[in-house]
């Protein structure tokens, strides 16, 4: 029964956090959406460490900037990350005006909104484990 | 052959020549996929393997690049991200358009308007903004199609 539950648990957290990656894993590959969700983890706190560093360096390199949140939005968006790509979007308007202070606010916001989801990342991923091991 | 990230899951080309997938018409289409981001890269893949198409990955446009000059044929079609750190998109394009005859598809998260008109001018056959749905990559083959069509003309 607890297996059942924690199997249910998985899919229902797989259905509601990646609508597209759900329809792509399938028996030849059913670890996928796990092993996306940990790439994209891994790939994206290590894009967010990246970005800080750059709004911390004086004088900012917008550029640089521009290429890191360009392609924390692409990975975001893929996984299906809305609010974390809304985030970024604003965040790349203020640096393309090269506008130090609205990058660092919205920075603020995208650290916020990618938290968020790294801590449902990590309860799915802890559920995942959790129902393999009754398996 | 070994372009992909390392991890060992690429698959390998058809060496049998021109595609023309009769039967399971467009299944077995040679893609060659080029993205250096990780995550991107695996969901390609995935989503291709799943449009049931031949999946060769890479995460460095100049790899790319000497893939597709050893083995000229055996790939029918490119999927290149734009924002890349060694050689972007466009220049993998032109260097594609001007060495061989094959159709290249970009792909990015920038969706602004002239960065789509410079890939469509400079070659590219169709610009598609992350993200990418599975349901517009099945319907890639179309590009190989037409460009076989102009070519017989």
């Amino acid at each position: 029964m607890d297996r059942n539950r924690l199997h249910n648990q998985v899919a229902s957290m797989r259905r509601s956090l990646f609508d597209q990656l759900e329809e792509l894993q399938d028996d030849t590959n059913p670890n996928f959406v796990q092993e996306v969700v940990t790439l994209f983890y891994n790939d994206s706190t290590r894009l967010i460490q990246n970005i800080e560093q750059a709004l911390n360096s004086r004088p900012i390199d917008f550029c640089k900037l521009d290429d890191y949140m360009h392609q924390f939005k692409g990975s975001s968006s893929s996984i299906g990350a809305k609010k974390v790509t809304n985030e970024c979007t604003a965040f790349r308007e203020y640096c393309n005006a090269e506008n130090a202070e609205g990058c660092i606010r919205s920075f603020q916001q995208v650290k916020q909104e990618h938290a968020i989801l790294k801590r449902k990342l990590e309860v799915y991923l802890q559920t995942v484990r959790q129902a393999s091991q009754t398996a | 052959m070994n372009p992909s990230n390392g991890n060992g899951s690429m698959s390998t080309a058809s060496s049998s020549g021109a595609w023309d997938g009769r039967d399971q018409f467009p299944a077995g289409l040679r893609v060659l996929v080029v993205d250096d981001d990780p995550t991107c890269l695996m969901i390609f893949e995935k989503m291709l393997k799943a449009c049931l198409y031949q999946v060769t990955k890479c995460n460095k446009a100049e790899t790319a690049l000497s893939v597709l000059r050893e083995h000229k044929n055996e790939f029918d079609i490119v999927i290149s991200d734009v924002h890349m750190p060694d050689m972007d998109g466009f220049e993998l394009l032109k260097h594609i358009t001007s060495e061989m005859d094959l159709p290249v598809i970009l792909i990015s998260a920038d969706a602004r308007k002239q960065v789509v008109m410079e890939g469509v001018t400079y070659g590219a056959c169709d610009y598609l903004i992350k993200p990418v749905r599975i349901e517009t990559l099945k319907n890639i083959w179309q590009h190989v199609v037409r460009k076989k069509a102009r070519n017989t003309v």
